[in-house]
């Protein structure tokens, strides 16, 4: 009898050995059917139903960026994965759905995040911004930990090699699709989307914005005040330095090592008298179509705190003369020797810019003409900025490259180039009080800027 | 090979030492893999130190395409898993599996083609072509397709090596070891295409649900098996002890190879795959913290009183691994949870598991693995001072390493939830990354010590190394067939 047990017991054994073996290959294949196969028949299905119903493909030079971009691990620091998490929506924008993913063999989710999150890159930086990025990406982002992709450059970041175009036309279709789509696109697949009863899925569609980017360009307007003159002027500097000297170089004068590929290029800030209300919206909103991004990331304070470092690089304000009184502009303070301008030089420079300049500048110099709106980068207001006389009769000379401001040397004379220089200066409004005014150029004089050097 | 007396157990297992350490074991692939893993190993940690000076000294190549970070990233996570690892756990297994066995393995000259296979067809131009720019981005899948081929060969030789034995001499009674490395290698072979050529097939996020899985599989069915066949195998080899409870031990066993498959989708939670699968996953991952609490408790109440681990540095290596074990699969249980989950994903906390994982874990016990086989090899050289070394230089850069990354996680999760501008989550890591860095230094001269400790010193010098009260016999309990089946303690 005992043996008789001791035969069964080793049958039953055996047999759990088999059965369990069985059970550990149909765990296995349960793994595969329940967290692959079938979520991936849910995912193709999503894709088909919430995909526009014209979806962009990739491009041939595209998918060669795409290649790139899989070859070098890109996606082992920059996901492309928003996730149905308040933190990413905020921060980059709605999150990823399944169709946004559907050409990527293999998929480029990632799960690290040393970058930020690119999913939505299309139309968060210009094309020179990304190729001087890449090409030497501290020269712009002093302290970003990206590797140089110098190799995709012939020298210099405005001459990127084939594959260099090939990886910034990738990244541009990153988020792209689900953009192009529209609101009919969205509203299509919200109606696909069973959202009623799934918050998680809901999320997928309330996103504020699109792309969230904090430095994605937008329209002028909606930037927060600037508070008055910082008095942390240590903290502006480190800020400046950070984030701004990278283009705008350490004395603000546009000669940055970023500067090189940029086009046009970064804004010489020693040679502009910004209104405070100017420089929140160019530090909140961008300059669309150029290189300058916005900065809607950093507080406000730490906004204002950059803004008085800009300030300071700038020609002294303290001289500045109100509209209604012309007079001691006509002295050109950096100009070149010319005759002494005739009396009725702000008339002529009115009537030049009447007929030459109001379409795009607009009427007063606000930046709104009737042309301005098919212009790529907005024309400049000239009530918020105002250009040093030498540096308004170099544009007018030359033009702004990478630009629609063309020279006007053929069309206008230099008498009249000088007459509408003047006029242009003359209507700024500063929006400063005469106590800011005073504070900046105590700050100044104390040297705020000595601080600012090169690294 | 005398077999030291001093076990009252030795006379009965003088049979099993002679057909199988003398006759069986094939000792010149042991050394074979084991030579090659700890030179891969150090090619690996060199490619991950230079990740990291990258990320502190981001110019520091000069823009040298196949220098760069993304590139040397590939590198680093493929050579450790399949060159250190894989070599390392081929080793142990031409030492264990006659010894579990009562059997040679299937040939020696298959032994061959498979070293060939793994260190020349997979290795080698692996880790050419990946710094060449030609891979794919799919995580512990790196290799490219046309490698990822011969991988799979080399699973298959593996399969056809190592699993024949077991089936010869019969699945009764086997020993935990043995259907760990059963189960490593079976499911190896049905995971890896999953994360490797799948995702080639089927894109974006239905590609990703495929690729969670391989990413939890590399890991829960390839390298966890193996590791856990090493540390069943050495703690009674060493104690002279039988395991706690046989039935805690395959309880462990069975639950890890149905729980472990289930993970996958927790490396996507939050994402647009669908949250049945997610929750499924979470669920399963909590579940898998259970078991593991099961394993360790076992093996380390079998470890209890036994008074060898500060004498042997094999088991102490592989009693070491069992507490990473223990404390990488519960931070694993934990961190699947949502809540954890949004907040330390995509940091550097995660990365910080992965090296709790393969750098504490995994490498401990196959370290542990490589010198318990060292030091029965008989003419193999070991230096017991220089391996003494490897282990405290070993846990201190572990310790250093795993802690500055889960707190430089913890400071880049609260960064990116404050909404504040991205690049100050990036300033704010740079001082843990100087630690991460400078813990390359123990951690480089553990493993140099690793390589010297077991290419100098005298030749037998493991044997001495035993000659401490135990025996270089098979423990009854490894090798039921061979030796008596001792009770079980539970």
């Amino acid at each position: 009898v005992r043996e008789g047990v001791t035969d069964a017991s080793a049958r039953v054994l055996r047999m759990s050995y088999v059965v369990a073996s069985v059970a550990g290959v149909a765990f296995f294949v349960m793994s595969v059917v329940l967290l692959g196969i079938w979520p991936g028949r849910v995912l193709e299905e999503q894709t088909r139903v919430m995909m526009p119903e014209h979806p962009l493909i990739l491009s041939v030079s595209e998918e060669r960026g795409r290649e790139i971009y899989s070859r070098e691990g890109c996606a082992y620091c920059h996901t492309q994965q928003i996730r149905h998490v308040h933190a990413d929506v905020i921060r980059f924008g709605a999150p990823t759905l399944a169709w946004e993913t559907r050409l990527d063999y293999p998929h480029l989710w990632g799960t690290r995040r040393i970058g930020p999150d690119l999913a939505r890159e299309a139309g968060t930086h210009s094309d020179d911004w990304h190729f001087a990025h890449l090409y030497a990406p501290r020269a712009v982002v002093p302290d970003s930990v990206m590797p140089a992709y110098a190799a995709l450059f012939d020298g210099s970041p405005d001459r990127p090699t084939q594959a260099g175009r090939d990886l910034v036309a990738y990244l541009e279709t990153l988020g792209r699709a689900r953009e192009v789509a529209g609101p009919e696109g969205e509203a299509r697949a919200r109606a696909a989307c069973n959202c009623v009863d799934d918050a998680m899925a809901a999320m997928g569609f309330a996103a504020p914005a699109l792309n969230a980017s904090p430095s994605r360009t937008r329209p002028r307007g909606g930037a927060p005040p600037l508070p008055a003159a910082a008095a942390e002027t240590v903290r502006g500097t480190q800020l400046y330095i950070a984030n701004c000297a990278g283009c705008h170089g350490a004395r603000g004068q546009g000669d940055g090592p970023g500067a090189v590929g940029l086009h046009p290029k970064p804004a010489n800030l020693a040679e502009h008298t910004y209104a405070r209300a100017r420089l929140a919206d160019v530090l909140w909103n961008g300059m669309a179509g150029t290189s300058m991004q916005a900065w809607r990331d950093h507080p406000v304070a730490d906004l204002a705190a950059i803004a008085d470092v800009v300030d300071s690089f700038g020609p002294s304000r303290a001289v500045f003369p109100p509209a209604s009184a012309p007079a001691p502009d006509l002295a050109p303070d950096r100009a070149p020797a010319l005759a002494t301008p005739p009396a009725n030089l702000l008339d002529v420079g009115a009537r030049i810019y009447a007929a030459n300049c109001v379409q795009c500048h607009g009427l007063g110099g606000d930046g709104r003409g009737t042309a301005a709106g098919e212009l790529r980068i907005a024309p400049t207001d000239f009530r918020a900025q105002r250009l040093s006389l030498a540096s308004s009769l170099a544009v007018l000379r030359d033009g702004i490259e990478g630009t629609q401001m063309a020279p006007w040397t053929g069309r206008v004379t230099d008498e009249e180039r000088l007459a509408v220089a003047h006029y242009v200066r003359s209507l700024f409004q500063d929006d400063r009080s005469a106590v800011a005014v005073a504070a900046i150029a105590a700050a100044a004089s104390a040297g705020v800027t000595a601080g600012v050097r090169p690294r | 090979v005398a077999a030291p007396s001093g076990s009252t157990n030795d006379a009965a297992f003088s049979a099993a030492v002679n057909t199988a350490v003398d006759a069986d074991v094939d000792v010149a692939l042991v050394r074979a893999h084991g030579v090659a893993a700890l030179v891969t190993l150090l090619v690996s940690v060199v490619f991950g130190i230079i990740a990291s000076l990258e990320l502190l000294y981001p110019d520091i190549v000069g823009g040298t395409p196949w220098l760069s970070w993304g590139r040397v990233r590939y590198a680093h996570t493929q050579g450790i898993m399949l060159g250190w690892l894989g070599n390392a756990f081929f080793a142990f297994l031409y030492h264990a599996v006659p010894l579990l066995t009562g059997r040679a393995v299937t040939s020696a000259r298959l032994g061959r083609w498979l070293f060939a296979l793994w260190n020349f067809a997979v290795l080698a131009p692996g880790w050419v072509l990946v710094l060449a720019g030609v891979s794919q981005p799919l995580e512990w899948a790196e290799f490219p397709v046309v490698v990822d081929g011969f991988v799979v060969a080399g699973f298959v030789l593996a399969a056809v090596q190592f699993l024949p034995p077991f089936f010869r001499r019969g699945l009764e009674d086997l020993y935990v070891s043995s259907w760990y490395i059963i189960g490593g290698l079976i499911f190896t072979l049905l995971a890896y295409p999953m994360g490797n050529f799948v995702p080639e097939l089927v894109p974006g996020a239905r590609g990703a649900a495929f690729s969670g899985l391989w990413i939890h599989d590399a890991v829960g069915l390839f390298v966890t098996p193996v590791a856990l066949a090493i540390i069943y195998f050495v703690i009674p080899a060493v104690s002279r002890r039988p395991i706690f409870s046989h039935f805690l031990s395959m309880l462990g066993f069975w639950l890890l190879f149905f729980l472990y498959p289930l993970n996958g989708t927790h490396h996507y939670v939050y994402s647009v795959i669908p949250m049945a699968a997610q929750l499924g996953a979470i669920a399963a991952s909590t579940l898998l913290g259970v078991d593991v609490i099961i394993v360790v408790t076992n093996l380390l109440v079998s470890l209890r009183g036994s008074g060898v681990i500060a004498r042997d540095i094999g088991l102490r290596f592989v009693a070491t691994s069992t507490v990473f074990y223990a404390v990488v699969s519960i931070q694993g249980s934990l961190q699947a949870q949502m809540a954890i989950n949004q907040a330390v994903h995509f940091t550097d906390w995660v990365v910080g598991h992965s090296h709790l994982a393969m750098l504490g874990f995994a490498t401990f016990a196959a370290a542990g693995g490589l010198v318990h086989a060292w030091q029965r090899m008989p003419l193999a050289r070991y230096n017991a001072r220089a391996l003494e070394w490897a282990y405290w230089m070993l846990v201190v850069g572990v310790v250093m390493m795993v802690s500055a990354l889960t707190a430089a996680g913890l400071v880049e999760a609260e960064s990116w939830a404050s909404g504040a501008p991205w690049l100050d989550s990036v300033r704010a890591a740079r001082p843990f990354w100087l630690v991460r860095t400078f813990s390359a230094i123990p951690i480089g001269a553990g493993f140099v010590a690793l390589l010297v400790g077991l290419t100098t010193g005298p030749r037998g010098g493991g044997l001495e190394a035993l000659a401490h009260g135990h025996s270089l016999a098979v423990a009854p309990e490894i090798a039921p067939r061979v030796a008596p089946v001792p009770s079980v303690a539970s």
